[in-house]
């Protein structure tokens, strides 16, 4: 979006994302409260700045493709594929007696490339075919996961070279590299959704495509952007839950999708397309994990987390409604 | 400026056909099914009904003429129920005075609209669109399919027609579709059947059928309001017409009582009350169209655009003149001729190529092709020109943009000058400003304009047009599509008419009038009749 | 789209379903026989229940991703009846059946008051009833179905052939597809529910002029599946005996590409019970085939992802297609 004076900058952070944060805030309060032992303790802020961004990348790789009118269900396939075969170099390179560097450097191009095609693909059946991104993605998302099954059998990839591990674990000036890696995306996002020329012609698209097409904007070149732009979160993703898991297997974080849509609408991401924010998603994330992994500590059972989970997203996509209509009328 | 309403009287003319009304009023008789009076319509800022009187007897197919505009379409909204007159109308049904006119009171009188969309299922058959409706308002538990299929039968029998009911409506062609829009109309016991441009879909012989069907329904009592721009064919099969202009209702006529001259005299007789510009005589060949042909759009087009003129296309809504407009632009491409830009030929596949080579396009819908909305003015501002504002990694200046949409606020005086408002909330003639300011920043050499002062009130267009006009003297060359024909006379230089997807006249801007260009439009409309 | 191609289509799918199995039964020679077509049967009533359920909501031009979780639920909680309550029969198919419904309705009332995507929606049901029904069974089977349940399931029609001294007849489970079939057909056919079903996905907005009351229709739609999710679930238990709640994960996907396969179309208004009922046939042929050439099932995925992507992109194209083809002006002839 285009801010053109301070004042309504300010004026407009004091509304969305100020009132998330707040909430954020709020909650972080209220886990601490209730259980500061184990919440407010440094081993569990340290697990959550390790979980939350791959989540985080999730949410804005979803968040990319909502605001340009789209919505991408292959995300979590996309990033198993791509562990999966990612995985499968480095544990080959890896047992082959390849050196270390060589097998990180040839896994990670894997990871990028199997992403990127797969963001490839859904560029084409959008873009080109024209398909509506909801059942395109609904039919990569199955296919993924097929060639994941067919490739693994079920079973997961393991064998990872150690230093492979640090990606998921280590930490940089102790802050943990996952962090640095999501700072990095959310910092690029911002630049390349809202401050950049290739963001306005997407938002735009997602709000109007005949319009845009009119204005002479190549739309299906903004399309195959965004899908191949998601692909590559998707990548980065899978890179840091491969690492955590040391493994890779097609199940891995396919609760996700689900949640990374939450956060998004959340955020304040429209879900048909055209307005969305960075900074949104990302306090949605923050929030979303307080939430998951507060009530993982209060040994509320992970199956009820999925419950509470589902309703928050139809309790956002129902709050998301009636802002709609607000913001008509206003 | 221009602050006056736009019915200016014109005198001579308009005696003369309340004259001839007066003749023609004798007052309710039996014999009448619909009888309207002091029927006005007031939108915010204009007033698209003034005093209107209709009346139509049963079994009479009666014709609506007018131009684009003229108030056509919101008669048949009132008539149906669907707006509301303002206060003071009177609507007399077979003689009882309708108190309030809703969408099901409508129906339950028997008036019944076929829209050019028809609301029919393409995926089910052609018995069930016919006659599920009854069973749609019954509440039937268990459908009947024999009954379902032999009323449908009975209608398409009353119509005269023959058409296989098993058949998926989708696989019709839209001619048969009408027709099985008119049946289903039976089975609601229409009384008054309103047709909103029912030809304009349809080939000669599929209208020869549409009217064969026309003549039975009359036959059988039934009244049609036919509405329609195509005069030839309403020459042809209407008992009596009835003419509005501006809002305004100027007669009803019978056959006897019309010829060509009248009639384009009755549609288009009123001052011009635009500021007409003089009128210049550029030379400097900038933009040669040869020969653009579309199948089911328009044929053998050519012509020719100057450097810094404004070349007004006008005709009858349904020329063709829109689709000229999109295939240069590309997103309507034709199937063949060629394109010449400042002498070279050029191939331009879609808007892209347009934009590249320097042509911007208004379109007629500028809410939902021109503008988006729910953006800022600033972000619809800045779209077309996002490679003139980004900085080498491809982020877009901050600095420049501000400026840009600041100097385009200023230089076309857009209110309010806030460059963050909702582009929804601005008024028409600021909306407006905001599409060609949008344009103009990319500095085109041609503009293609598609009705530029649609839906905007008197004083703002005067305003576009001087801007148009200023932008002429500039050095841009102007393409324009209207169908206000005085529009066209302030400010066209040259001026082709369109009918029927061909071009059948030019002229010069400066010499050309009102009745001359719509006899173009229309071309010899009785003879046409007649054959 | 003509209606006389959607017959083809029906038609296509037959002639694919016959090369299919002829290809099949030439490379295997187990295919053809009596008992291979007899498990086929069996294992596949659920998908084809399912699928009909499935062709209510494409027919409108929807997509329900919960059927999956639905069916779990129902599961466990007919599981829980019978090991808990009792076996009789009627009561558990009562009960299943109120629970599918019960389910059906809440997506209905969301999807038809929110005018959201009913996939958004229904991924949202979908986590909330699989995490219930994990939470309640912890993820663990329930065994201990009482025997008469269990003598039930294994209830044959008709003597059709000879395994070691029994005669094997039709599985009960069959006449439970029937019955689907006949009841969704008959509603599709002979009632405005399911003639509004095929006016939503024909023209929304037309449906509405009409007067057809689409927020009805709609929570109808879902209760109706429901129901049938709810017969199909106490179908599937008799025949496992056995409730496994993990069971049905990622299982709607194929429940829609067998609809898909069988000529519904994805943008809504085209499909029919018999064409659906191809589509389950061949689709479970072909896993079938798979399974008999000893090619791995995780092909299966695959396929389902290609029939999805082909299925949409050719409704796509057919669409665009029909077009490009309508004439905007009447040229006058020279």
């Amino acid at each position: 979006m285009i801010h053109v004076s301070t004042e309504k900058l300010i004026r407009r952070f004091k509304n969305k994302e100020a009132v998330l944060f707040l909430i954020f805030i709020l909650l972080f309060a209220l886990m601490s409260l209730i259980s500061p032992g184990r919440f407010l303790t440094w081993r569990n802020l340290q697990s959550m700045a390790y979980q939350l961004p791959e989540f985080g990348i999730f949410a804005i790789a979803m968040m990319v493709v909502i605001v340009s009118g789209g919505i991408n269900l292959s995300i979590t396939f996309t990033a198993a594929l791509a562990s999966i075969v990612g995985g499968l170099v480095l544990s080959t390179l890896s047992a082959a007696g390849t050196p270390s560097a060589i097998v990180i450097i040839a896994g990670i191009a894997t990871f990028l490339v199997v992403a990127l095609a797969c963001g490839a693909l859904n560029g084409l059946v959008v873009a080109s075919i024209g398909v509506t991104p909801m059942l395109a993605t609904l039919g990569t998302m199955t296919l993924f996961e097929g060639v994941c099954l067919n490739i693994t059998k079920g079973g997961a990839i393991s064998g990872f070279p150690d230093a492979f591990l640090w990606f998921g674990g280590g930490t940089v000036l102790g802050v943990p590299f996952p962090l640095i890696v999501f700072i990095l995306v959310v910092i690029a996002t911002h630049y390349i959704m809202e401050r950049s020329a290739f963001g306005l012609k997407a938002y735009m698209t997602g709000c109007n495509p005949t319009v845009t097409a009119y204005s002479g904007v190549n739309v299906k070149k903004i399309l195959y952007g965004i899908y191949l732009f998601s692909g590559l979160l998707c990548a980065l993703a899978g890179i840091l839950m491969s690492s955590r898991y040391n493994s890779a297997k097609e199940s891995y974080g396919s609760s996700y999708l689900m949640q990374g849509i939450s956060a998004a609408v959340l955020g304040g991401t429209d879900i048909a397309g055209g307005y969305g924010k960075v900074a949104g998603t990302v306090i949605a994330v923050m929030i979303l994990q307080v939430i998951s992994t507060g009530l993982n500590i209060f040994g509320v059972n992970r199956y009820i987390t999925n419950v509470i989970m589902g309703g928050i997203l139809i309790l956002v996509l129902a709050l998301n409604l009636i802002g709609r209509g607000e913001k008509a009328i206003a | 400026m221009c602050g006056e309403p736009k019915w200016v009287d014109y005198g001579d003319e308009e005696s003369l056909a309340v004259a001839v009304v007066r003749r023609e009023r004798k007052g309710m008789n039996s014999n009448t099914f619909l009888q309207i009076s002091k029927i006005s319509k007031t939108f915010p800022g204009v007033k698209a009904l003034n005093n209107i009187s209709l009346e139509v007897e049963r079994g009479e197919i009666h014709a609506l003429i007018g131009e684009n505009g003229a108030g056509k379409s919101t008669l048949i909204k009132i008539l149906s129920g669907v707006n509301q007159p303002d206060a003071g109308a009177e609507i007399y049904i077979e003689g009882k005075k309708i108190e309030v006119m809703t969408p099901l009171e409508s129906l339950r009188r028997g008036i019944v609209v076929i829209y050019q969309d028809f609301s029919l299922f393409p995926n089910t058959s052609v018995a069930e669109n016919i006659a599920i409706t009854t069973d749609i308002e019954n509440g039937t538990p268990i459908l009947n399919w024999r009954r379902i299929r032999s009323s449908a039968r009975a209608a398409l029998a009353r119509l005269g027609i023959d058409i296989n009911i098993d058949t998926a409506l989708g696989e019709l062609s839209v001619a048969k579709q009408q027709l099985v829009a008119i049946a289903r109309a039976l089975t609601y016991d229409a009384k008054l059947l309103i047709m909103d441009e029912p030809t304009s879909a349809l080939s000669k012989g599929e209208v020869e059928l549409l009217f064969k069907v026309m003549r039975n329904l009359k036959e059988s009592g039934i009244s049609i309001l036919f509405v329609s721009h195509k005069l030839d064919e309403l020459f042809a099969i209407s008992d009596r017409f009835s003419v509005l202009r501006d809002g305004k209702y100027l007669g009803t006529f019978g056959e006897d009582e019309l010829d060509d001259d009248r009639l384009i005299s009755l549609m288009v007789g009123r001052k011009i009350e635009y500021t007409v510009y003089p009128k210049r005589k550029c030379d400097d060949k900038v933009l040669e169209v040869r020969n653009f042909n579309k199948i089911g759009n328009f044929k053998d087009i050519s012509f020719v655009v100057n450097r810094g003129e404004i070349l007004g296309i006008t005709g009858l809504v349904g020329a063709g003149r829109t689709e000229v407009l999109k295939a240069i632009y590309g997103i309507n491409r034709q199937d063949s001729g060629h394109l010449f830009l400042e002498g070279k030929e050029i191939t331009i596949g879609s808007a892209q190529d347009a934009v590249r080579h320097g042509i911007a396009y208004m379109p007629e819908n500028r809410l939902r092709e021109g503008l988006v909305l729910r953006k800022s003015m600033a972000d619809n501002i800045a779209i077309t020109v996002t490679d003139r504002l980004v900085d080498r990694v491809g982020l877009l200046d901050r600095g420049k943009l501000r400026d840009l949409v600041e100097e385009w606020i200023r230089k076309l005086n857009i209110k309010p000058a806030i460059a963050d408002m909702l582009a929804t909330k601005l008024s028409g003639g600021n909306q407006q400003r905001v599409v060609i300011a949008k344009w103009l920043a990319l500095n085109p050499k041609i503009l293609l304009v598609d009705e530029p002062t649609n839906g905007i009130d008197v004083g703002a267009k005067a305003d576009i047009h001087k801007l148009l006009r200023d932008l002429a003297e500039s050095g841009i060359s102007i393409i324009m599509v209207s169908s206000e024909l005085p529009e066209i006379l302030a400010i066209a230089d040259r001026v082709i008419v369109m009918r029927r997807g061909k071009i059948s006249g030019e002229f010069d801007g400066a010499t050309a009038t009102q009745e001359e260009i719509m006899n173009k439009a229309i071309l010899g409309v009785r003879q046409q009749a007649a054959s | 789209m003509k209606l006389k191609l959607k017959q083809n289509r029906e038609f296509g799918i037959l002639a694919i379903l016959i090369v299919v199995s002829t290809v099949i039964g030439l490379n295997s020679s187990a295919f053809f026989t009596v008992e291979n077509l007899f498990d086929i049967l069996k294992s596949n009533v659920v998908l084809g229940m399912l699928a009909i359920g499935m062709l209510l909501v494409i027919l409108t031009g929807g997509i329900d991703v919960s059927v999956g979780s639905m069916i779990a639920a129902v599961t466990v909680v007919v599981g829980q009846f019978l090991v808990h309550v009792t076996g009789n029969v009627v009561l558990a198919i009562l009960v299943g059946t109120a629970a599918g419904t019960f389910l059906g309705v809440i997506n209905g009332i969301l999807i038809a008051k929110m005018r959201i995507p009913p996939i958004v929606v229904t991924l949202g049901t979908m986590s909330i009833i699989i995490g219930l029904t994990l939470y309640i069974t912890n993820g663990t089977w329930i065994t201990g179905v009482p025997d008469n349940f269990i003598n039930f399931g294994r209830l044959t029609i008709g003597s059709f052939y000879r395994q070691g001294d029994d005669m094997i007849g039709l599985p009960v489970q069959f006449l439970f597809l029937v019955f689907t079939a006949i009841l969704t057909w008959f509603m599709l056919k002979f009632t405005l529910f399911g003639r509004g079903i095929y006016a939503i996905g024909g023209s929304r907005a037309s449906a509405q002029r009409v007067g057809y009351n689409l927020d009805r229709i709609t929570i109808f739609l879902y209760a109706y599946e429901g129901f049938i999710i709810g017969l199909a679930g106490v179908v599937h238990t008799s025949i496992m005996r056995q409730v496994d709640p993990n069971a049905f994960s990622g299982f709607e996907m194929q429940v829609i590409a067998a609809v898909v396969l069988g000529g519904a179309s994805t943008l809504g208004g085209y499909g029919s019970v018999f064409g659906t009922i191809l589509g389950v046939a061949l689709f479970t042929v072909i896993n079938n085939g798979l399974i008999l050439m000893h090619i791995p099932t995780f092909w299966q995925k695959i396929v389902v992802g290609i029939v999805l992507i082909t299925s949409i992109g050719f409704d796509v194209v057919q669409k665009r297609y029909w077009e490009n083809h309508t004439t905007k002006v009447d040229i006058e002839e020279a």
